[in-house]
């Protein structure tokens, strides 16, 4: 069945090796910066405290969590026709958040201490206490949901409830997630009751992006190489999928940005007019990372076309990758008080060192799921779609 | 129960940074630490341009987002110790939620590490005395963030609790002027040379800050954030305007 995956042969061991010591120097070069002049490395300041490290962490965390809805389609709704991707769907979103959660871990200032101060604590009214219950959660389920695979139990009664419980645990993790930064009102910038759900869409839209992209590379980007279900999904429902998602994307960023614009309130307006719409990485990402996708997808002739497709996940990727950053840093930089010595907004710029996490998680991701693809095989599925009914007798 | 609040008068302040000097200097605080700052910012244009000024502490907030942000409970609010919002820094884990959620951005993380860094102590051993360096503050509390700050943690103003948690009890207002007093006031109240700084027990009726408070209708900055500072405003120019693309003015 997975002959054509060129991952599984010498391309995987390289693209491993790689990857492991793209990470491992990443990883060295931010650690020697941080050990000999400790945060000042990092181009964050007390005005803005959190920058690109959180966003890549944010990034990372959301694609997962949109991994983990995709894979649902099937293990949980019974959307038969995207059960080739379901475990790859479910090993990139373990993976991934491992990445996210390594880069995390390098911003925080002690991120040994918080093993044992939040659970001895239980500050339960910490958005940020239930981020790190959810995800741990998360990662549980996933990983079960993982074995239950390995081991071929794709349809036994526990293999559907953890499935459940997954999907309900990435719910409530990206969900929390959303509000850590929803809940901010003296953020007006953030401050939105339907964070989350801006957050649920543009996490299926990364994940969408990384599951096409790495089932294409599994396969050389060769589609005439997949096996022949996998072939049809990405044919006929995938690509329309990813249509509706981006198009609900644009909606929304297109909502928030009407508002945003022509609020009277400065530090919502500012943001929009003058931070994100004046630059030109912004618009670039926008324009190019969802808006043009989102059309490409639109054209019938076009979406199941296999280039346009891994161009649409590229794009995707970067352009939801922008929008984290953005939304992250755009939340901070309009300053508290006018005269906290900035008479404009504040300005910031990611340093090397924020770069090296960012490459760091990059390179895990690519290392974790070459590793993936050449010891599990994440091409698998059930050998036939159980016909309709049959759950229910199960 | 004591709650101490502080009333800043700002039609005596002059801006002219004592208060932040005195704070830095009492309080030991590293570069880019401002637990006491003033804010400068202008207003309108020529002819009726406005220059005015905000001194601004830790607000000390009696509803503070900060605390219920706080993922290790390491920012908490001590009512024994008259409503005072402290960093435990054996508990902060650096993630600066807190920060993100202070609306008066009085919060900070400075984590400089020297490439080179001597023990300063060693290279100046000094006397013991005070004056005679290094002089790291004589009642450092990690549990309440007073002392030098640690690398990754954040900081905050304590209201000087170091000297504050030493007044006579029962006391109605710290006051410099006051010799009985005059040690337990916070640094920038103690060395404001107008006298623009009050500082009292909100909870006492007879405190000069309660009479400040309600005879010159004392306002709180951002009430709207529900956090209900202790800190009050007088005069004009409590009315921070908002914030304004300079590209605009």
């Amino acid at each position: 069945m997975n002959k054509g995956n060129i991952l599984q042969g010498p391309m995987g061991l390289g693209l491993m090796v790689v990857s492991a010591i793209v990470a491992l120097a990443a990883f060295g070069y931010a650690f020697m910066d941080l050990s000999s002049v400790g945060h000042r490395s990092f181009n964050t300041t007390s005005q803005i405290p959190w920058g690109q490290p959180i966003a890549t962490y944010l990034y990372f965390a959301l694609a997962s969590s949109g991994l983990g809805m995709i894979a649902a389609l099937s293990l949980v709704f019974g959307f038969k026709q995207f059960l080739p991707i379901a475990k790859r769907a479910i090993f990139l979103s373990f993976v991934i958040l491992i990445a996210g959660m390594a880069v995390l871990a390098m911003e925080l200032g002690y991120v040994f201490r918080m093993l044992w101060v939040i659970p001895l604590n239980m500050q339960i009214q910490s958005a940020m206490f239930w981020m790190g219950v959810f995800y741990v959660a998360d990662l549980i389920f996933l990983l079960w949901k993982f074995q239950k695979m390995e081991g071929q139990e794709w349809d036994s009664k526990t293999s559907k409830q953890i499935g459940i419980a997954s999907f309900l645990a990435v719910l409530l993790a990206s969900g929390n997630l959303a509000l850590i930064f929803g809940m901010m009102s003296m953020r007006p910038f953030w401050f939105d009751g339907l964070m989350p759900i801006y957050f649920y869409l543009t996490a299926v839209a990364s994940g969408l992006a990384a599951v096409v992209f790495f089932t294409y590379f599994a396969y050389g980007f060769n589609r005439a190489a997949m096996p022949e279900r996998t072939r049809a999904m990405f044919e006929g429902p995938m690509p329309k999928l990813f249509a509706a998602v981006l198009g609900g994307t644009v909606l929304f960023i297109a909502v928030r940005a009407v508002t945003g614009v022509y609020t009277n309130n400065p530090e919502i307006s500012v943001v929009w007019r003058e931070f994100l719409f004046a630059s030109p990485v912004y618009q670039a990402s926008l324009w190019l990372g969802i808006v043009a996708p989102f059309v490409i997808m639109m054209i019938a002739g076009l979406r199941s076309n296999p280039s346009m497709q891994v161009l649409v996940s590229i794009a995707v990727f970067a352009g939801l990758f922008a929008e984290r950053y953005f939304f992250v840093v755009g939340g901070q930089v309009v300053p508290l008080f006018r005269g906290t010595w900035e008479w404009g907004l504040i300005q910031y710029t990611p340093s090397m060192t924020e770069w090296a996490l960012t490459i760091m998680g990059s390179a895990m991701l690519f290392a974790l799921y070459a590793a993936g693809e050449r010891f599990l095989n994440l091409s698998d599925m059930p050998a036939e779609p159980a016909p309709e009914g049959a759950t229910a007798a199960a | 129960m004591t709650k101490w609040g502080m009333v800043i008068d700002l039609d005596k302040c002059t801006g002219c940074q004592a208060c932040t000097t005195a704070c830095a200097m009492e309080n030991n605080t590293l570069p880019g630490e401002n637990w006491q700052d003033v804010l400068y910012y202008s207003e309108g244009s020529y002819p009726t341009a406005k220059l005015t000024w905000l001194p601004r502490p830790c607000m000390q907030c009696e509803n503070p987002s900060c605390v219920a942000v706080c993922p290790t409970k390491a920012t908490y609010k001590d009512m024994d110790a008259g409503g005072i919002v402290f960093v435990d820094w054996n508990k902060c884990i650096g993630c600066k939620y807190c920060m993100i959620a202070c609306p008066y951005g009085v919060r900070f993380y400075a984590d400089e590490k020297p490439v080179v860094e001597p023990d300063v102590r060693d290279v100046f051993p000094g006397t013991g005395q005070l004056h005679a360096p290094p002089y790291q503050g004589p009642d450092s509390d990690s549990v309440r963030g007073i002392g030098i700050q640690p690398k990754g943690v954040v900081s905050k103003c304590t209201f000087c609790y170091h000297k504050v948690s030493k007044a006579p009890e029962g006391v109605a207002d710290l006051d410099e002027d006051n010799p009985e007093t005059k040690e337990y006031t916070p640094a920038c109240v103690r060395t404001c040379p107008p006298k623009a700084r009050y500082f009292g027990d909100l909870d006492n009726p007879e405190s000069e800050v309660n009479r400040l408070i309600a005879d010159q209708r004392g306002v709180r900055l951002k009430d709207h954030t529900g956090n209900r500072p202790q800190v009050y405003y007088l005069g004009s120019g409590a009315d921070v305007p908002a914030y304004q693309s300079p590209k605009k003015s």
